[in-house]
Parts: structure tokens; sequence; C-alpha cells
């Protein structure tokens, strides 16, 4: 094959633009890989609840922060919502001391114990007694927590030790670890004062019923993934991670046609001799783009493995939001070699319409 | 017209641009070249004999008259058509340098393979047997931008013969090479044409290699001087 023996005798031409793909390439995974992380942090947690929509209070804008809903308000949706199963939940950002001068800031969720709200535990026992408290992987990743450890969550100016009874795999809520407590714990957590007078619950988690947009006195119901991404900065984050996802793969087309464009070029003599020989404009544009494609499978997968290794090591600690999938990298290297394809667009223009003639004229 | 022409052209011209800016570069060409018969095409630069080769060559349609190849009427051919026609029926031997660089002699020669129609292992046997006959078998390997000047050109004319073509079109063969490499290049084009019966065109400056050819025609503002064998008064 004529564009494999160009490829492997002009080596370091092609090593050379092979390099710079896989460098785009890599700087595209590490964008996507960043933008996948970003959202995970945003609230997997959310998105993993075993419900389909949540009820807001509906003065919050649809911001778990700002909602607050009352007890008659949670027995109201419960009871109008027309959902199958209803469970009240609540959030607040809490800072957990969990060594001697050692804090983290952690989603702290309030769910009624045995209700469908409550993660599978994937390590240890569910919450049973108010002081229980589950924790998330990645908390105890961070902070060392194991089962059976104490963790003091703080309580106005106090704090109140809570039992680690089990791990959970559910991820970030706000960008934070998220641990589940008792409803009851969470409401101390989150407000103090009178416990007449404070919020029942965040939101109500919703299961079943086509009920998105339903609305009732002081609340409104949203699709989970409506909440997601009505998340603060969520939408603004993503938008941007995609402008840079786009602007690369316009780079790595750049990059792709530009070579291609320059080494054609050069080779207008010689692609016209081949036609004079009788070569068809079909037969050159298939090698070209063949060149094409075997540079950015290998630009891709060396941006690929890079990445892969980057993650097993520097990137192994959750300090960088960083998460790669295999559809990741796939969608990556795709777009990548469509990027380079219709990079190359403009040199199969002009190999197909090289006149031998001239060509030969050139010699 | 001879019994055994494969070559024929009759009333050939071809014109470039309109009105004043009218260039008639080939005027009326009337020819036949015979089977195993090596014609020298000369005359001064711009006389049209580059045009009349990519005519015959199909590179060029011409704006009137009829090119017969073999029986078969090339100015009728559309682009696909053309495009098979310069692969199957045709050898070009270009001036100069216009081999693949980055191949070597041999895979210069299976070059024509992949463009499709033939039997790669025939092409593959073909490939050596013509290197051997024309003494590149010890270059075989050698990529074509280590080959010298005669090298490479010997290994034009085994490339121009690789498909068995009916026709083979020389521009300049000699125009980088030397008197004895120039001589010992048409000797072997010569022997080739003789030995398979093909007819051939060779368009050349070079008095002495066109004196070389079995029949010298000559060619100037786009007309045919002389078309018979007198190649003193051709020249």
């Amino acid at each position: 094959m004529l564009a494999l023996r160009e490829m492997r005798r002009r080596k370091v031409q092609f090593a050379l633009v092979t390099g710079v793909v896989a460098l785009v390439s890599f700087l595209i995974i590490m964008v996507t890989g960043l933008g996948l992380g970003l959202y995970e942090r945003a609230g997997t947690a959310l998105l993993s609840l075993n419900g389909d929509h949540l009820a807001y209070a509906d003065n919050a804008n649809i911001s778990l922060i700002r909602s607050r809903l009352t007890d008659a308000q949670v027995r109201d949706i419960e009871a109008n919502a027309g959902a199958e199963e209803a469970t009240p939940i609540g959030y607040v950002a809490a800072t957990v001391e969990y060594a001697p001068d050692e804090n983290e800031t952690a989603a702290v969720v309030g769910v009624i114990p045995d209700s469908f709200a409550v993660p599978s535990v994937v390590e240890g026992r569910p919450l049973a007694s108010p002081t229980d408290i589950l924790v998330d992987r990645s908390w105890s990743r961070l902070a060392g927590t194991e089962v059976g450890d104490v963790l003091p969550l703080p309580v106005g100016f106090d704090s109140r030790e809570f039992t680690v009874v089990g791990i959970v795999d559910e991820g970030y809520f706000f960008f934070q670890p998220a641990v589940y407590v008792p409803l009851e714990a969470w409401q101390g957590i989150a407000y103090q004062g009178d416990p007449d007078q404070r919020p029942a619950a965040s939101v109500v988690l919703l299961s079943g019923g086509d009920i998105v947009g339903d609305r009732g006195d002081g609340w409104e119901v949203v699709s989970k993934q409506a909440a997601f991404d009505n998340i603060e900065g969520v939408q603004a984050q993503q938008s941007t991670v995609n402008a840079l996802r786009y602007m690369g793969l316009l780079i790595g087309a750049m990059v792709i046609g530009v070579f291609f464009y320059v080494i054609t070029l050069q080779k207008v003599s010689l692609l016209g001799i081949l036609k004079a020989i009788g070569a068809s404009g079909l037969y050159l544009v298939g090698q070209g783009l063949l060149q094409v494609f075997v540079v950015s499978v290998i630009g891709t997968a060396l941006a690929a493995g890079l990445a892969l290794l980057l993650e097993a090591t520097v990137l192994s600690s959750d300090t960088i939001p960083i998460a790669f999938t295999t559809g990741a990298i796939v969608t990556t290297a795709v777009s990548v070699l469509v990027a380079g394809l219709v990079g190359a667009a403009l040199s199969v223009r002009q190999v197909a319409a090289i006149d031998p003639i001239v060509a030969m004229q050139q010699q | 017209m001879t019994a055994d022409a494969i070559l024929e052209l009759r009333g050939v011209s071809k014109s470039f641009g309109e009105g004043e800016r009218r260039v008639d570069a080939v005027k009326d060409v009337t020819l036949d070249i015979d089977r195993g018969e090596l014609v020298s095409l000369v005359g001064p630069s711009g006389s049209g004999k580059s045009t009349l080769l990519a005519m015959v060559g199909g590179l060029l349609q011409p704006s009137a008259g009829a090119i017969v190849v073999d029986g078969e009427d090339i100015t009728r051919h559309g682009t696909g058509a053309r495009t098979r026609y310069r692969r199957d029926r045709v050898g070009f031997v270009f001036q100069g340098s216009n081999m693949v660089p980055f191949l070597t002699a041999r895979e210069n020669l299976l070059i024509v393979g992949e463009f499709g129609g033939a039997d790669r292992a025939a092409l593959r046997r073909r490939a050596d047997e013509l290197l051997e006959e024309l003494g590149l078998g010890r270059v075989r390997d050698q990529l074509a931008s280590q080959l010298s000047g005669g090298e490479r050109q010997r290994v034009a004319i085994a490339r121009a013969l690789m498909r068995d073509p009916v026709l083979i079109l020389v521009d300049e063969p000699t125009a980088s090479l030397n008197t004895e490499l120039g001589t010992r290049v048409v000797d072997a084009l010569k022997q080739e044409i003789h030995g398979r019966s093909k007819a051939c065109i060779m368009v050349t400056h070079d008095e002495r290699m066109a004196r070389r050819a079995d029949r010298l025609i000559a060619f100037r503002d786009g007309k045919l001087l002389s078309a018979d064998a007198d190649r003193d008064a051709a020249l």
C-alpha cells in the first residue's frame, strides 16, 4: 500500500505530525476528563438518588442550598404530588474535623432511615440510630475514615459525634464528598434554635408518576436531571469545558489539515505522474485519507495511553477532579479522527484537482 | 495507414485559448506508427511535440481529429476510460526523475498493480523479469532516490512495460544523462520495443539519440515536417 510505505519510509515527517496529533488529542482527553470529573463532583450523589423527581420550595429557584420546606409542605407534597413514593431530604455543607487540626467540608445529607433515599451500603450496615453516619468512599479516601470511626459534626458552636456505620458509593454533592445522617440529626446540624420553627427538609425526593412541573402550595416538582443542571455553576462549567474541547478539535482538524495540505503541495508533481500512469483520483484520495486515518488513530491511542498512565500515577489522588471513562476516550478518539478527516478535505480537493500535465511540467 | 499500425492519428489538432489569444499547438497531424517501431519526434521547444505526446497518452483531449490506439478511438473516452487507458494500454517514460522516491526500484514497478485491474502475482513475476532484463537486478531493493540517473531511467522503462501496453510514450529520456548513459538507455528501450513488438514515440532534443530510432519525425510550429525514414532531411 503506497500510503503506508510512504509513512514507513518518511518516519520523521509522519512521527512529528503523529506527535502533534497525540498532544492535541491528549489535551482534548484531559479537558474531557476534567469536564467529566467536575460533572461527577457537582452531584453524582444527587443523580444516583433512588428517585425520579425532586420537589423544591418554589421560591428557591431550583437551588438545593436555598430550598427549605416546612413539615406541612412535606406532608402536602407526599399526599398531593402524585408520586408513587416520597421522602424528605436535607442538605447542608459542614466542616468535619476528622483528625486533630485536619478538616474537610462534607455534604451532609439528611435522610429518613429505611426510606428509599438511603443509598446502598457497600461496607458496614445502614443507618439505624440518630448518631449513625454513612460516608461515601470519596470521603473515606480523603480522610482515611473507616467503619467504626467517630466523626464530629458541627451543631451550632458545638459539635456532635457520629459513628461511621457504613460506606456508600454515591460520590459527591456540590463538589463535596457526601455523608448521610438521619434527617432529624440533619435538622439539628442545619438549623439551630427552636425545633418547632426550623425547616423539615430541603427537598422531597419523589419516585414514579409523570409529575414534572407540578406545583402546590409553595413547592414545585422538577426532574432529577433538571435539579442537577441547576446546581450552581454546573452549566457554566460544562459550557466552558465543552468550548475548550471544541477548540481542541478545531486545532486538531487544522493541524492535520495543514500538514496534509503542505505535503500534498510538495507532492503535486509526483501525484501528477501517478495519475498519468493510471492512478485514479479516487485511489490517490483514498491513500491520503488512509494516512490521515493512521496518523489520527496512532495519535489518539498514544494520547489515551498517556492519559490513563497519568490517571494511574500523578492524578490518582482526589485533588484534581479528573475522570476518564472508556466512552469518553473512544468519543474523543472518534472526534479527533473525524476532525482530521474534515481537515484533510482541503487536501482531498487539491489531489482530485491535480492535472497530470501541469504536475508533470513542474518536474 | 499500414496493416500493422498500432497508433493512427487522423487530422489531429489542438488549440488553446480563444479569439486573438488562440494558440494552435498542433495542426492537422496525420500519422501511423507500426508495431515494433520506435519513432523519434524532434523539434524545437514549443513546436507542439509534447502536446502531441500528451494527446496520444490520453492526458489531453484534441480539439479535432481522431487518435486510434490498437483499434480504440481514445478521443471518445470519458475521464474513467482515459484513466484505464493510461493504466492498461500506454506506458509512460518521463523526463528526469519520475520515480516515487520513497519506493525501491521493484516497488516502483509494482505500484502500477495498486491501481487495479491486474493480477498482483503475475505483476511480481513480471517486475523481477523486467528488472533482470534491464540489468537492474542488483539494485531492485534500493530506494529510487539512491539510484543513478541511468538506473532510474531504465526503471522507468521497466515500469512503462509492466502492464504490457501496446504503446510506449517517452519524453526526453536522456535529458539528464551523459551521452554514454543516454545511448545505453535508448538502446535498452529500442531492444524492448523490438523484442516485445510495442510501438513507441520518443520525444527528444538530442539529435544523436533521435538518430537511434527506427524513424525520425520532425515537428515545427505544430506541424509535421517529415514522416519518413530520411533522417538527415528531418534533422
